[in-house]
């Protein structure tokens, strides 16, 4: 369009008449007027009506009658106006009594792959109600249908809460608007929220228990073969939906009253899912190159003034059989995902986050496994773990977690009962306070390897600044508690430092390897990332394992016979994941090699360097791992420290020995209140002063 | 100003007049969009905010006659 913004104060065409105090609209029309006069404007030249409006307006309208951007469109193509659940029962067109079983096995698989449609990120107004008997459930005669419609309310309430809960989701993965469908009030019927029409989980549950054993009696009243087979068939969908959902509400609400064995609940679910998925021939079948899921029932247009005026996403309901398989899968992983709950060890947990996440798990089970591990969520143990400055620490199971976590992995003899350093109440107040402080990057790690593979990388790189700021307590912990121990070598022992530098190896480990995954890499990259895997992180992973062991190993003879007996057993705990590291460092080792070989001649080909610096590229890559200024405020910290305590240590200081010692203890203070966030958002520049020592300043903050 | 464009599918759109151009693309602001009705019943306008109604598409413009000068003036002096 044109650059010449020319503003049009208005002519006639644009003027109006004096104006009359009404409420209604008066319209005028002005169509040739309007064509007539803007014959007058150039070629690209933009009319405005006032001065709110530029070109980047311009850019984001929505553009009507273009089928990419016009989701009103779809719903006015034919104009047949789609009927809604009172209109397609007066017309015959929808039954709500009398339904044979095929047409009800029809209408619950459908809803079924609309559901499995709503979990893979549709939106739930052009999925699952699209489903008409949903819009008004009570109004339904047949007891069967009725009983699946309100259960399919309870189910999705179930699901929504317990994905809302893990929070592991993202806009890709799933959409939890419901566009205002609630049992007891529908924006279709344009109904208020009737409280009466509430049924309870107790009810929904006898409701669904009732029709099994209805359908049970009608199946053995039949000799009938194929008939027998089409009531058992119903009953198990019926029976599916019950165990389902009483197994996900056990998963979602761990004090629910629903008081159930989830494990035979969910392997229930996989029993019938058998039975559906060879019964799914049995109902009604969609109609062939037509959008609805089922032939009765289902308005695919229903909704469609609903939605946002965003681009309209046309969303095709899974086909059955893939739905119907996306179900039994659904239930397997969830099976799985229970197996969480005897994972007493963190470790061991998390290295099953790991693994479930490699797995590309569905939304719903990867929230379940959130809410299985920690109650009610990590999510929600993250956000809740800082107490307000001057309260009383707030007490998390969480903390119990991670403190049995530290005691197998490195058994620091601060956390023993009866150790002489855990006695102090000082030394236990530091030990504390720092477990209180891992709460919530810890909680935060769990959460991001419930997210989707896509996202977890970004998140894991703004967890690694949490885990900075941790890594300077824990040295501060190791240095207060660690180095009084009888038979401890001082400064050798540095049990939660270990502890936590394996956390943060495996996190920026992870980082990088998600690189790769995601295919964030050119080719010409990869021998700088496999040499820092392979030079650094995997190396220092087994130092740091290996570490582990001898820390632990230390504490342990100690014991009595018997504890000295039992170390021998469990000897080297780590060996298994130190071998692993070794694997995998050589793995890289190998790459880095190969590649620096196929750089030198040449058969990998290299961007031109004009537009292209290594440097730049390295820098972009590594940035979360070293681009964090509070690790470099108390790397020079250390240096100054270090510096600070030579010093000290002669004994006859001159004048020069003296002016050092002040620069240094300085600098040192400085930096530390900068590693501590002081003025972090101040970006005035700091002062060098050379006042006191020709060529090493003071840093003053201004 | 309030325009109110009706498309050659039927459609009605009801908006605040913000911008043309000599082939009658108009765009207008805090648009609803109102379904042909043929009973004369009027339904829930569908809200879409900032759209572009291309001058090939209008069959008919119409402006409210019912606007406030004193706003009017207002709204050119700023």
């Amino acid at each position: 369009m044109a650059d010449s913004d020319y503003f049009y104060d208005g002519d006639g065409a644009m003027e109006s008449l004096p104006a009359s105090p009404e409420v209604t609209y008066n319209w005028v029309d002005i169509t040739s007027d309007f064509f007539k006069y803007i014959q007058d404007l150039k070629l690209g030249e933009l009319l405005h009506d006032g001065h709110l409006f530029g070109l980047f307006e311009a850019m984001s309208a929505i553009e009507m009658m273009d089928p990419k951007m016009d989701a009103g469109m779809l719903c006015n193509r034919g104009n047949p106006k789609p009927l809604n659940f009172p209109q397609a029962v007066a017309c015959g067109k929808l039954k709500i009594d009398d339904l044979e079983p095929s047409e009800l096995i029809g209408i619950i698989d459908a809803t079924m792959a609309c559901i499995v449609s709503w979990l893979e990120g549709h939106s739930l107004a052009q999925t699952v109600f699209t489903n008409l008997y949903l819009h008004q459930p009570h109004s339904i005669v047949n007891k069967t249908l009725k009983a699946y419609c309100i259960a399919v309310y309870k189910l999705l309430d179930c699901i929504r809460d317990c994905i809302n809960k893990a929070l592991v989701f993202e806009e890709e993965d799933f959409l939890p608007m419901s566009y205002g469908y609630r049992l007891g009030s529908n924006p279709q019927m344009g109904s208020t929220y009737d409280a009466s029409l509430e049924v309870s989980e107790q009810k929904c549950i006898a409701m669904l228990r009732e029709q099994e054993e209805d359908l049970n009696k009608k199946a053995r009243s039949f000799d009938d073969d194929d008939a027998n087979n089409l009531w058992l068939a119903l009953a198990a969908r019926i029976r599916f939906t019950r165990m389902i959902y009483q197994a996900l509400l056990v998963i979602t609400k761990r004090d629910s009253q629903s008081g159930a064995d989830c494990v035979a609940l969910l392997n229930g679910c996989s029993e019938m899912m058998k039975i559906i998925i060879k019964t799914a021939g049995k109902g009604t079948q969609p109609v062939e190159n037509s959008d609805s899921p089922n032939p009765m029932g289902f308005e695919p247009m229903i909704n469609q003034r609903l939605l946002p005026p965003t681009f309209p996403r046309y969303t095709r309901i899974k086909p059955r059989a893939e739905a119907l398989q996306y179900f039994d899968e659904l239930v397997t992983r969830l099976r799985h995902a229970w197996k969480i709950t005897s994972c007493t060890n963190f470790h061991t947990a998390l290295d099953f986050f790991m693994d479930f996440s490699r797995q590309r798990s569905c939304i719903l089970s990867r929230s379940a496994l959130q809410l299985l591990y920690l109650s009610p969520s990590p999510a929600s143990t993250a956000s809740s773990a800082m107490a307000a400055p001057g309260q009383p620490r707030p007490h998390h199971p969480f903390v119990e977690i991670l403190r049995e976590s530290i005691k197998s992995f490195v058994n620091p003899p601060a956390l023993t009962p009866k150790s002489p350093a855990g006695c102090t109440p000082q030394a236990r107040e530091l030990v504390e306070n720092f477990l209180v402080r891992c709460v919530r990057p810890f909680a935060v790690l769990l959460q991001v390897c419930g997210h989707n593979r896509a996202r977890q990388r970004d998140k894991l790189a703004l967890l690694l600044d949490e885990f900075a700021a941790l890594q300077e307590e824990a040295e501060s912990v190791d240095a207060l508690v660690g180095g009084g121990v009888v038979g401890g070598t001082g400064a050798g022992r540095s049990c939660f430092g270990t502890w936590l530098l394996y956390h943060v190896l495996r996190v920026m480990i992870a980082y990088l390897l998600a690189g790769l995954e995601l295919e964030l890499y050119s080719v010409h990259e990869y021998h700088y990332i496999f040499w820092y895997l392979y030079e650094f992180l995997y190396g220092w992973l087994v130092s740091a394992l290996g570490r582990a062991e001898a820390l632990s190993g230390e504490a342990a003879p100690r014991d009595t016979k018997r504890g000295a007996r039992r170390h021998k057993k469990r000897a080297r705990p780590h060996a298994r994941e130190g071998l692993m590291c070794q694997v995998l460092q050589n793995m890289c080792g190998g790459y880095y090699k190969a590649l620096v070989a196929f750089k030198l001649q040449g058969k990998i080909r290299q961007p031109a360097c004009a537009f292209d610096s290594e440097a730049v590229r390295y820098k972009h890559r590594f940035a979360p791992l070293y681009e964090n200024p509070v690790i470099l405020y108390l790397g020079g910290c250390k240096h100054f420290q270090q510096a600070r305590t030579v010093l000290e240590t002669i004994t006859t200081p001159d004048q020069e020995v003296t002016d050092l010692l002040k620069v240094a203890k300085t600098n040192f203070v400085v930096l530390k209140l900068l590693a501590g966030g002081h003025k972090r958002d101040s970006t005035a520049p700091p002062e060098f002063d050379f006042s006191v020592h020709r060529h090493f300043p003071i840093i003053k903050l201004v | 100003m309030n325009f109110r464009i009706e498309m050659t599918d039927g459609r009605v759109l009801i908006g605040v007049f913000l911008c043309t151009d000599r082939d009658a693309n108009v765009i207008l602001g805090a648009c609803s969009e109102y379904l042909k009705s043929n009973d004369g019943e009027t339904e829930e306008p569908r809200v879409l905010g900032l759209v572009m109604v291309p001058g090939r598409h209008i069959v008919s413009i119409k402006i409210d006659d019912t606007m406030d000068t004193t706003s009017q003036k207002y709204y050119y002096e700023e």
